[in-house]
Parts: C-alpha cells; structure tokens; sequence
C-alpha cells in the first residue's frame, strides 16, 4: 500500500477545511447545477464489460490476468513448487478444501436419499459465468466479466445462481441490470463478503473474521476492504499467509499505512522489529479449526452432505504464536511458517491452527483430492476420491486417511482496545510461549522477561496518566 | 428452627415458580420462500416459508438486521430453501435462526 505523508494523510481522513470550503457556494448564491453522474450514459442500457470498456478502455483485458480472474499465481515463497506453474484455488490440493476448480468443477450434484439435487462446485465463486470459466482468455473471456459483482452496490444477488443451458452446459448467472449498472462504484465490504464471507463451505468457516465495528477497529471506522488492498490494475495487494498461495504480485503490510513505528510509546515501538502488529493487535481467531473429509456428515433436514467440521465462532479461540519470514513450509503433512528468532527477517506471528483429515495415497505419500459431488449426495467419500482421480488422470493408487495441519495467517479482526500490553505476555503463563521461540531459561531470567518488574512501572504511569484529571 | 428454615425455602420455590417466566418452545422449519414482505422502514420483514415436509405455508417475522439486509440485496430471495427456528410471540412467528443450508 502507497504510504502517504502522514500530515496529508490526516487532512484527507479529517476532512480538512479547505477542502471543504472549495465544495460550499457562498451564501446566497444559486445553487451549483449537479454534476452528471460519470455513469449517467449506463442509463442507455448495460451490455456487460463492453460497456465498461467504452470509458476503462483495456481492463477487461487485464483483468484476465489477475488472481480473481485466474485462481492462480506463480508462487516464489512456498517450499517445493514448480517455478513455472500456476497455483491456487484452481489446482491446489490441501484439506482445508480438498476440493478445487478442477476436480470440483461447477456441476450437478447426483440426487439425495431425499430425491433433491443441487448445481455446485468451488468454481462458483469466480466472476464469469462459468461458459468462460477459471482462467479462460479471449474476447468472449473478456465479455464474460461481471464487472458488477464487485463494483456494484445495488447487485442483485439473487441473479447470481447457477442454471443448466439448453445445451446442458453449467453457467452462473449475473446482474446485468441498468439499476446495478449505474450503481457502480469502489467495491463495498458486502461486494468482497459476497465470496470471500463464504469461502470453505459457509459463512466465517475459513478465517472466522467478521469483519464488522463489533470484531475491526477499521470496520468500526467505516473502512472498507479496498482501503487496505487497494488494487492496481485490479491486482490486489495482499499479505503473506502460509495457507494462501496464489497472489498479484503486489504485498501489503500494516507498516504501508501505519508506519514502522506507530506507538505513541517508544517501549511498543521497540517490539515491532520483531513482534507482528498482528501479534499485539489480533490476539484471538475463529473460523473452523478442524475438517474431515473422509466422513461427511448428513443434514437430515436437506439430505445433502457435508465435511464435518468444527466451527468456531470469530474472536473465540486463542491464535498459535511462530516465527514468520514469509516463506512457507510445504509438506503432505504441514503447511506452515517459516522462519527463527536468528533469521532477522523473521517476527512472532499469530496463525490459526487448523486440522484437516484427508485421504493420502499410501504408495506415493501424496495427498489425493476429492470430487464433491458423490459425498454432497452420498456420504460416499471414496467416489469422490476416485472422482477427481480420474479428472486427473491417477489410476494406480491406495486412498488412507491421515491429517495435515495448516497455520492460517491472523490479519483481520484488529482491536485498538482489546490489543495485548506488557502483562498479558510477561507473565508466568503468558501468551507467548518463550522457550519455544527459542528464548532459552537462563535468558528468560536474566532479561525478566516473564517478570511484573520489566512493566509494572511503566504500566502503572500510563494508569495515572489516564485518570489524571 | 429446621422445620421453619425447610417451610421458607419451599414456600421461596413455590413463589420463584410462580413468577418464573416460562421458557418459549421453539419450533424449526425446513421450507422454501414463498415471499418476502419488508416493512417501509427496513427493520423488519415477513418471510412465508413452505414447509418442504407438511406443505403447509408459515409466515416468520424476521427482525435481525443481518437477515434483513440478505433480504435487501438478494442474498435470500424467494425461491432459497432455508433452515428456520422461531418461537411463538403473540400471534407471531419470530424467528430465531433463518439461514440458508450450508456448503459449497
């Protein structure tokens, strides 16, 4: 994210008077004729991007080669990937879906005990229409955008369900609509949520961050996604989270708007060298903890099937606290940060722990995926197994369960207020588990660091300081 | 001295069963929308559900302001299966719990 002078910054936020001034007429005179809407022309009819494209020449273009068009990236901080291939929801196998857009595909699901069925698959969320499906290129790639979905703030959602065409493809509908069209707009918090709330089989399964005044210092100050994943070219900026691969190119960190050094405290300030922001400002998570995709569970009120999962709600479960540089350890088994207290790129970052159960393959040692249309209507887990085997063309192999564990990155669901201080962390029992982070006990001991004596001073000054009146 | 102390308190559980507010039964609904009726104001809106299993339609009222914006943008429209509890207030349904079924 660009970092603006912080003076200038203020202003903007503040609403400085002389911006002000120059939009008010002095008294007394007529009032300004309104400005035509930039969109007004939208009024005319809407024909999809085409329409767009007639002021934002070139970006349906560009678009095609962004991670939300793509589902996929080059990744260069993951351990054991191909350099020259594409990663992410498209391809990947893990369990916290272990479903993906290929072997997952938009699809009918066969008819449950209870004679219902239902048209699903991971690539449902994905702006297009699935007839130009993840990844597609080409002028109908481009004209199969749905601009609206993120920019519009009077889509109507109900316009985005799946339906079979006459030709019995699979397709996902859009609000093409002149209302939606001439609504248009930086995305809201609800265009992003429309996918990003639901991602892993409900709402706040995946990160658990309700992202709402009650859990987001920046919700609760009208900030909107973009604010911080402020896009370029519709690449948008993220940061590095060991379970999410595929990215813009483009990073983003709370140092871009907040500076290195944003304590008003110089013994804060000294911590964030090596501390996360996150560590401090997000001392909790939510979100599912644990999935097993080798036994599904039946909704005895629809029929249909589910991984069983344990959810947790946001802001109810404690984050696991690992050194962090970045760079992602990757194994059948674990998928999780990399980094140490001797690595100096490296800070103590918060993660969510997460359990996935999973088949293996018992002759290669390698994850398998899973088709979820046989266990969504079944329960049948291996013929969904051998579903996605044969898209991907596996024939010689022995499914087993087993477990990964994944750390999730902890970035959302900042708190000003609720942020940890020197006593929930220098204390007998605290948060961080020293002597795992590679503090040795002699250390410990001599620098006090779970010791009342190292804060107690200066906790009890900021005390009086807020009560002095 | 102990058969005062055993009088009082069983005349102390009588009164506190007496006052105690009962507790609403809940009722639960699997059933698709029929129709969405939103109050002028938006904070409030009746959703009729036909019941999948009994046929039968139930009108809820649905005062959360989460549902009620899904009602607004479209997020649940007529046509959504949905999973409702409610409980009986007065001569209404209200709803405690009204969602889509989850999954992929």
């Amino acid at each position: 994210m660009k970092s603006l002078p912080l003076a200038f910054l203020a202003a903007a936020l503040a609403g400085a008077p002389s911006a002000r001034a120059a939009e008010t007429p002095p008294a007394g005179s007529p009032a300004p004729a309104a400005k035509p809407s930039p969109h007004a022309s939208l009024m005319d009819g809407y024909q999809g991007p085409a329409t767009c494209e007639k002021c934002h020449a070139g970006v349906a273009r560009a678009f095609l080669d962004t991670v939300h068009w793509k589902h996929a990236s080059k990744v260069t901080n993951v351990d054991g990937l191909d350099p020259k291939v594409e990663y992410g929801m498209k391809n990947r196998i893990y369990t916290f879906c272990n479903g993906n857009d290929v072997v997952n595909d938009l699809k009918q699901i066969p008819q449950n005990s209870l004679g219902k069925t239902k048209i699903t698959g991971c690539n449902a969320c994905h702006p297009g229409n699935h007839l130009q499906d993840v990844g597609s290129t080409g002028k109908e790639a481009e004209s199969a955008i749905d601009c609206l979905i993120c920019h519009s703030s009077k889509y109507d959602l109900s316009k985005r369900k799946p339906f079979k065409t006459p030709d019995g493809r699979f397709a996902i509908g859009q609000d093409r609509s002149v209302e939606a069209a001439a609504a248009v707009g930086k995305p809201g918090v609800k265009n992003c949520m429309s996918c990003h709330e639901s991602a892993g089989g409900g709402q706040l399964i995946k990160r658990g961050f309700a992202f709402d005044a009650e859990h987001d210092v920046h919700a609760k100050k009208d900030m909107t996604c973009v604010d911080c994943h402020e896009a370029k070219g519709h690449k948008i900026p993220t940061g590095f989270d060991p379970n999410n691969w595929a990215n813009d190119g483009l990073r983003l960190s709370c140092a871009g708007c907040h500076g290195e050094k944003p304590h008003n405290d110089a013994d804060y300030d000294a911590h964030t060298a090596r501390i996360a922001c996150q560590t401090c400002h997000i001392p909790t998570t939510g979100g599912a903890v644990a999935k097993d995709f080798t036994r599904w569970t039946k909704d005895e009120a629809t029929g249909f099937w589910e991984p069983t999962t344990i959810r947790r709600d946001p802001a109810s479960t404690r984050p696991v606290y690992a050194w962090f540089n970045g760079s992602v350890e990757n194994t059948p088994h674990r998928i999780g940060p990399k980094g140490s207290r001797q690595d100096a790129k490296s800070r103590i970052t918060p993660f969510k722990l997460y359990q996935g159960r999973a088949f293996y393959d018992a002759k290669s040692g390698k994850l398998l995926s899973m088709d979820f249309a046989p266990p969504t209507a079944t329960g049948d887990t291996l013929a969904g197994v051998a579903s996605a085997a044969r898209t991907l063309g596996i024939k010689d192999y022995k499914p087993v369960p087993g477990w990964q564990t994944i750390y999730f990155a902890n970035s959302h669901l900042v708190t000003k207020e609720k942020a940890l201080s020197c006593d929930r962390c220098h204390v007998a029992d605290g948060v961080l588990p020293f002597e795992q982070l590679g503090y040795p006990k002699a250390e410990i001991e001599k620098r006090k660091l779970r010791s009342a004596e190292l804060w107690f001073d200066r906790l009890s000054a900021k005390e009086r300081k807020k009560d002095d009146f | 001295m102990n058969k005062l102390a055993a009088t009082a308190l069983s005349l102390a559980a009588v009164v506190t069963l007496a006052i105690a507010t009962p507790a609403r039964a809940e009722d639960k609904i699997l059933g698709v929308v029929a129709s969405i009726q939103l109050a002028s104001d938006g904070n409030s809106a009746v959703a009729v559900l036909k019941d999948s299993k009994a046929g039968t339609s139930v009108p809820i009222a649905v005062e959360d302001k989460v549902t009620l914006d899904k009602f607004k943008d479209h997020r649940i429209s007529v046509g959504d299966e949905i999973k409702c509890k409610y409980e009986k207030q007065g001569d209404k349904n209200v709803a405690t719990f009204f969602k889509k079924p989850g999954g992929c």
